[in-house]
């Protein structure tokens, strides 16, 4: 498939490496990939603190480098990222070629569990693994059932990686509470968030794990902030380092 | 403008689309290994349900069980108020209310059992209101053909038009207010049996 | 600080936070009754299809709700029951003292309402001379202690045990350092008896009110409010337009959720219908809007309306339990509180206590979209110029630099190295909240476009 990458601005300018790893793995799957140029932001920041005139021109801009871009999927390897995206798309421009972007979209893990699922995995990872499953990506996303709901259970995440040899996955208790980051809430609520952070990195460190595994980035970045204030035996890996791994 | 049609007049401007009344249609919960006999499964299920309410369910007697613990009862001196014919107190229902208030046992009869809840169905349209909660412990009986599978059925199984009140009891008064400690025995009735006739 | 400043959520939850090992024991015990509240949902193979028609019974009743409240009144009359309507708390609060001036009561038994919370009731009827008990525990607990109530169903659960035996010690002489809660309940029942024995009037709130019965459903645990209504002449039932139902089936489907989202019990232990007056006595019931009509006026806020307070949204939201019901500028806490209480928030902030983090929503046993409601709640904050934390200053500079590739990759680039090469410990201060609670993240080496053009295009 042909593939154009979305790559929010927090893997773009502070983990680079998530977005290595998901263009690597896309072109071992033998996808052809791409990158629209002019991507920022989603407006996310601004969306979630209700300043939506604020995050018209980023989101439009955003949009605009997808409209017309020949490809089949647009995959984007930060699930809260792509939620506010089509949020964002549909609350700012409702015109057929923006619903045309918008069906494409899709999140990593989604992609790979709906779309164009991966048919076997070269290389074993011997590791213990405890998956951060963060809230838009469950709760928005459908990437599996929330703790909450009493709906028949499932797992998209858990059923990516379930191919890979010796992958040992477990979850922290609590298991999709959320991790404090919130965007601006980490500012705003610093004690609140800090200590939700904090709860996170404890709860996963306690599973044994080596690391910490989710295909939120921003979670993710707040984990890991938390997890070496904390000095916890444990690191955080994007989900697409992991794949990218055991290809 | 009185207040009643100032409220009115403001629903008039409500934005929630008008949504039909939906179709309440649930089947019981079929409970695995007692479907042989749905009366003896539905005891089960209440009787389960009714303990964890904290209450406790007397299958074994019937009526005379119970008038023979109520005979003894009386016999270590506890005040007993009886509703149940056939079931003898040592007291009678006061014409004020509040002179209950050191009442050790009261019995009455329920009219609906839940089995998905424990809970009894009770009106007293001779009695004071009060009876079933001013009293220190409470014994209800049930008829084994008024159980009902759950709270669906139950509301088919009560004619509400002819009650002016009445209550779904499960179990006895309790309180987890301190601590989230549970504490049986809040303000109304410390304990309650069940027996079923 | 300004005034404002110390009303803010963050300010307040800032002050909670101090104390760690409170905020892991409140925490904890909230935690414990979203567990139960998981293991009694469970029980029920039909919880989502009830979940479903909960939502679907609140919209259909609020949809019609004129016609239901003329339905329920009118039932109400024939069944003699007096109707009273108050478009706000001060006439709601009129008419409960002009109810018992009239009958000349000096003593009030109440139960658990939090509409005569919303509607400050108790310090108006003190003021003219009656005195109020609240009866059910957790209520007398922080009436004694005057505070407010810290959680919707379980009002001082953020008091220890030894607290409570503290409180009771002094004000119902219970023995000094006792702190058993089976001895402190059993003390605060022999009290409480005493209340509901010598009391002239009774008030309750209301679960649920039946249309096509004029009846009132109240549900309680301890007993607390049939003890008080049933026993002095007069009663009183307090209630919000939100809580009509059309009739006794759709009762039924409430009150399945109601106990089993609040605490994981099957049912209440009472869930008492009451449709007429007491024989001899008088039944009242007064029908509140205090706001209510005007968030219908918007279709989203309207759905904070199918709530029926179980207070489930509370236990699992992971800001509240860190943060205590103190920290929420509104009566009610946790994410309804935000919900119906935004409007009424002259701190501004309640509506960004929240991660968005949608897990209420997944509770709720009526469906109400809370995090869309409270991200609704931040937009019309926005649009009316009243933002906190600063917002209003610097987000549009945020939506500026998102929106100007040059400036943004300009600034990140500097950010990333300063992150490589600065010590950490220096550039903390500049990072404000983020480096007070977590490492700064490393510094990459490039942006992953820097890194795609070298690796993809120019190869």
């Amino acid at each position: 498939m042909k593939i154009a990458l979305f790559i929010p601005c927090l893997v773009n300018q502070m983990m680079p490496e998530v977005g290595i790893a998901t263009l690597e793995l896309l072109e071992k799957l033998g996808h052809q990939v791409i990158l629209p140029k002019g991507q920022t932001c989603c407006g996310q920041p601004m969306t979630n603190s209700g300043c939506f005139n604020e995050a018209r021109a980023t989101t439009l801009k955003l949009l605009n480098s997808f409209k017309g871009v020949e490809c089949d999927a647009i995959v984007c390897p930060a699930a809260s990222c792509l939620v506010a995206a089509k949020e964002n798309f549909h609350e700012f421009d409702d015109s057929d070629e923006a619903q045309a972007v918008i069906r494409k979209l899709y999140e990593l893990t989604e992609f790979l569990h709906d779309v164009a699922p991966i048919a076997s995995f070269n290389k074993a990872i011997n590791s213990k693994v405890s998956l951060q499953m963060s809230c838009h990506g469950i709760r928005m996303l459908s990437l599996a059932t929330p703790s909450e709901s009493m709906d028949t259970p499932f797992n998209k995440v858990e059923a990516v990686l379930s191919g890979i040899e010796g992958l040992n996955i477990v979850y922290p208790q609590k298991r999709d509470e959320c991790c404090g980051f919130g965007g601006t809430f980490a500012l705003d609520e610093g004690a609140i968030s800090g200590k939700m952070g904090k709860d996170k990195a404890h709860a996963h460190a306690d599973t044994g794990a080596e690391f910490i595994v989710g295909f939120d980035p921003s979670c993710l970045l707040h984990i890991d902030g938390t997890v070496r204030r904390q000095q916890l035996p444990i690191a955080t890996r994007h989900i697409a380092q992991i794949i990218n791994m055991a290809l | 403008m009185s207040s009643k049609h100032t409220i009115l007049a403001a629903l008039k401007q409500s934005a929630v689309v008008t949504a039909p009344k939906p179709l309440i249609n649930i089947e019981p919960i079929s409970v695995s290994g007692l479907n042989e006999s749905n009366e003896l499964s539905l005891v089960e299920q209440f009787a389960t349900n009714l303990s964890t309410v904290a209450g406790k369910l007397i299958t074994q007697g019937g009526k005379s069980a119970l008038a023979e613990h109520i005979q003894s009862l009386i016999e270590q001196d506890k005040s007993v108020l009886s509703f149940v014919a056939g079931v003898t107190g040592n007291r009678q229902s006061p014409d004020r209310a509040h002179e209950m208030h050191d009442v050790d046992f009261t019995v009455l009869e329920g009219q609906v059992a839940v089995a998905e809840n424990g809970a009894i169905w009770v009106t007293l349209p001779e009695q004071h209101r009060v009876t079933p909660f001013i009293c220190e412990n409470l014994i209800i009986t049930i008829k084994r053909d008024t159980i009902v599978a759950n709270m669906h059925q139950a509301m088919k199984a009560i004619d509400f038009n002819a009650c002016e009140f009445g209550v779904f009891i499960a179990g006895p008064s309790k309180t987890a207010d301190i601590e989230q400690a549970l504490v049986v025995g809040a303000h109304g009735a410390c304990s309650l049996d069940v027996y079923l006739i | 600080m300004t005034q404002t400043q110390t009303k803010t959520h963050a300010y307040k939850a800032d002050i909670f936070c101090q104390d760690e090992s409170r905020v892991d024991w409140h925490s904890k015990a909230l935690w414990t009754l979203r567990e139960k509240r998981d293991r009694a949902a469970k029980q029920l193979p039909e919880w989502e299809q009830l979940r479903t028609l909960g939502s679907q019974i609140k919209l259909h009743t609020l949809s019609n709700l004129g016609q239901y409240l003329e339905t329920f009144e009118a039932n109400c009359l024939a069944n003699g029951i007096q109707v009273h309507w108050a478009k706000d708390a001060t006439e709601h609060n009129q008419i409960a003292y002009d109810i018992l001036s009239r009958h000349k009561v000096k003593k009030l038994v109440k139960s658990k309402s939090m509409l005569t919370e919303e509607c400050h009731m108790n310090p108006y009827l003190e003021q003219r001379g009656i005195e109020v008990i609240d009866t059910d525990l957790g209520e007398r607990i922080i009436q004694l202690a005057k505070q407010p109530p810290s959680h919707i169903v379980v009002p001082a659960i953020h008091m220890k045990k030894e607290e409570v035996g503290e409180l009771f010690h002094e004000k119902i002489n219970t023995q000094a350092g006792a702190s058993d809660p089976t001895y402190l309940t059993r003390a605060a029942r022999a009290h409480l008896r005493e209340q509901f024995l010598s009391a002239d009037a009774a008030m309750t709130g209301v679960n649920m009110a039946v249309a096509d019965q004029g009846a009132v459903i109240v549900c309680t645990n301890e007993g607390n409010a049939d003890m008080g209504a049933n026993l002095p002449g007069v009663q009183i039932h307090s209630m919000g337009i939100d809580k009509l139902v059309p009739d006794m089936d759709s009762a039924a489907v409430i009150l399945r959720t109601l106990a089993r989202n609040a605490t994981g019990q099957p049912i209440t232990t009472y869930s008492s219908i009451y449709k007429a007056p007491k024989s001899g006595g008088e039944m009242h019931v007064i029908i509140v809007d205090n706001g209510r009509s005007d968030m219908l006026q918007d279709n989203i806020l309207a759905e904070s309306l199918k709530c029926i307070r179980c207070g489930g949204c509370l236990n699992t939201c992971p800001v509240y339990r860190r943060s205590g019901g103190f920290s929420y500028n509104y009566t009610i806490p946790g994410p309804i509180g935000i919900a119906v209480g935004a409007s009424d928030d002259d701190s501004n902030s309640i509506p960004w206590a929240c991660t968005l983090c949608g897990s209420c929503s997944y509770v709720c046993p009526t469906k109400v979209p809370l995090d869309k409601i409270i991200a609704r709640h931040r937009r019309l904050k926005a649009e009316q110029g009243q933002l906190p934390y600063g917002k209003r200053h610097y987000m549009p500079l945020v939506g500026k630099l998102m929106a100007n590739e040059t400036a943004l990759n300009c600034s990140m680039s500097i950010a990333r190295t300063s992150l490589k090469i600065l010590p950490h410990s220096l550039l903390k201060p500049f990072a404000g909240a983020w480096g007070k609670y977590r490492e700064l993240p490393a510094g990459a080496d490039s942006s992953f476009e820097a890194w795609f053009k070298r690796n993809r295009e120019q190869k």
